[in-house]
């Protein structure tokens, strides 16, 4: 793991995609999140939009854009349920803000850094899921910790297979 | 100051976006009466703002995706799937002529069977105004077990509208677009509804767990809930219907947080992981004929007569009876009771002396035929007896 001063990386390595792109690429992933559990239930263990704010947070590597994407994919996610709008926000605005933080600070082109990194964001926004829905808003749910697990290992293996393809999206001088 | 607005910028976005949603999440929450927290069910004019544009986004995508695999389907299904098709529709021909000579004989019983229907007109009273609708997309989360139809307010629905399947209940219309509806599917964990067990007549509340399970609460342990019993709706809840299955027993457990309690697991009889064609109950008003409305009109007319009648009969027996001396008078004590006057001209007429006694002769101590005048037989109740006037 090779660690660089965090200004020289950042300007040696944001990468840059065209505007279609931070259009397309989220929508379709919200739109794929709510079609696809309708052909793989129960087995979808996977969150898309989570994965498209890890993927321009590290790719950006700005913790600003990162926040206001996950913000936003977040609450579009919570528009689409019956839930409370923000607790999905919430916990994606700070997946986006450290997923863009560590991105600056650590080489995630290699794979199982990349990994492990993604498994540990995705445990950590569904940490901060269920404490806000519990902890924070003093509601009643119950949650089953391996669901969390599947779907973290999920988003990972997800991840593996996505990021190159979407790395192809990006504009090279 | 400048260099800590520009030394701490991302913090301070992170925190004041953060901020903003919390605040935000916080007017979105209310406390119950009973003490409990709870999202509230009206979404606010901003709130649902957000989820009508989420809605407007994503459902055009989502429609556009499921006519693709709706066409895909049909290009396979009508186009290319066509291996032994010939040979099908020759056993499907033979069929229909065999079909033909035994509707020939069924056709007496189906006549028979329309007069009975006739006679009873039990299917007209429970038809419910339904519509269907194609179920194109989901929240794509866990913890909110929604799904959305192709069908809104421009077509009739409204909120809290019941949606169920041939097999049996699906969930209620939570909130309703113009060209799409929210649908609460009956085992999230917020849903709620009437249950009834069709063997056991037990009541309770059907809801969701945390795996996506149906199951019963509210439950006092009971031993006669086997696996395998139907369970039907129970029409309380002012959503659904009475009657409608909702599937089976699984297994029992009991409550983990109260004592003699137990929690039903219900195997759903619709598959709501699986849902494509939903229908709407978009009316739950029992829907006379027209001679059903008739016959019910003429019978209140025929009920209130009768209770004119009887209203008159007992108002004529209080004015006759104002008008008749009375045996007993409140107002006097016992012993001054006009029934014990000896006064009185007509007195309780006594029955003629046998001429011939027998065995069914009422007999005296001497054996003699009763005398009014003799002492009564010690077991016989002591009525005063007015005296003969003969």
């Amino acid at each position: 793991m090779s660690v660089l001063g965090v200004d020289s990386r950042r300007d040696l390595e944001i990468r840059r995609y065209p505007l279609l792109a931070y259009v397309l690429v989220p929508l379709a992933a919200l739109v794929l999140q709510a079609w696809l559990p309708r052909l793989l239930s129960p087995y979808d263990y996977f969150d898309l939009p989570l994965l498209a704010t890890i993927f321009f947070a590290l790719g950006r590597r700005s913790p600003v854009q990162g926040t206001l994407m996950g913000c936003a994919l977040g609450i579009f996610e919570d528009a689409l349920s019956h839930h409370a709008i923000g607790i999905n926000g919430v916990a994606k605005t700070v997946v986006g803000f450290l997923a863009a933080s560590v991105g600056v600070r650590i080489d995630v082109e290699n794979h199982t850094i990349r990994l492990i990194l993604i498994f540990l964001l995705s445990l950590l926004s569904s940490a901060i899921f269920v404490f806000i829905y519990r902890v924070l808003l003093g509601l009643d749910l119950e949650w089953q910790w391996f669901t969390e697990l599947f779907r973290a290992i999920g988003n990972s293996l997800i991840a593996m297979v996505l990021f190159p393809l979407l790395d192809r999206l990006q504009i090279r001088d | 100051m400048d260099s800590f607005f520009t030394r701490y910028r991302n913090l301070l976005a992170l925190l004041a976006i953060l901020l903003v949603q919390i605040v935000g999440l916080a007017v979105q929450v209310r406390r119950t009466n009973e003490g409990h927290r709870t999202i509230d069910a009206q979404d606010s004019s901003s709130v649902r703002l957000i989820r009508l544009w989420a809605e407007a986004l994503i459902a055009p995508p989502e429609e556009a995706i499921h006519a693709c695999k709706m066409g895909a389907i049909g290009l396979w299904q009508n186009y290319i799937d066509l291996r032994h098709v010939r040979d099908q529709n020759q056993q499907l021909q033979d069929t229909v002529d065999r079909l033909r000579l035994e509707q020939a004989a069924l056709l007496e019983d189906a006549r028979q069977g329309e007069r009975l229907q006739d006679l009873l007109s039990f299917q007209h009273r429970y038809i419910y105004d339904t519509l269907a609708a194609q179920a194109i997309g989901t929240s794509g989360s866990d913890e909110s077990r929604v799904f959305y139809l192709d069908k809104g307010s421009s077509d009739g629905l409204r909120p809290d509208m019941a949606v169920i399947t041939a097999d049996g209940i699906v969930g209620k219309v939570r909130d309703v677009f113009p060209h799409s509806a929210q649908v609460l599917v009956v085992n999230d964990q917020t849903s709620g509804a009437g249950v009834i067990l069709e063997t056991t007549r037990i009541r309770g509340i059907l809801t969701g767990n945390a795996a996506g399970q149906l199951e019963i609460v509210g439950i006092l342990a009971d031993e006669r809930i086997k696996p395998g019993e139907k369970v039907l709706t129970a029409g309380g809840d002012l959503i659904f219907p009475r009657g409608l299955p909702v599937g089976e027993v699984e297994k029992v457990i009991p409550d983990p947080e109260r004592d003699s309690f137990i929690d039903v697991i219900v195997k759903p009889a619709a598959h709501l992981d699986r849902l494509n064609e939903v229908l709407v109950i978009t009316n739950t008003q029992p829907r006379f004929s027209p001679q059903d409305q008739q016959d019910m009109a003429t019978s209140q007319n025929v009920m209130g007569a009768e209770a004119q009648a009887i209203k008159d009969q007992l108002k004529a027996s209080q004015i006759m009876a104002e008008h008749l001396p009375g045996l007993i008078d409140p107002n006097l004590p016992p012993d001054q009771q006009p029934l014990l006057d000896s006064s009185n001209p007509t007195p309780v007429a006594h029955p003629p002396q046998a001429l011939h006694p027998d065995r069914f002769t009422p007999r005296t101590d001497t054996g003699a035929l009763p005398d009014a005048g003799s002492a009564p037989e010690p077991d016989a109740p002591q009525t005063p007896a007015p005296e003969r006037n003969q």
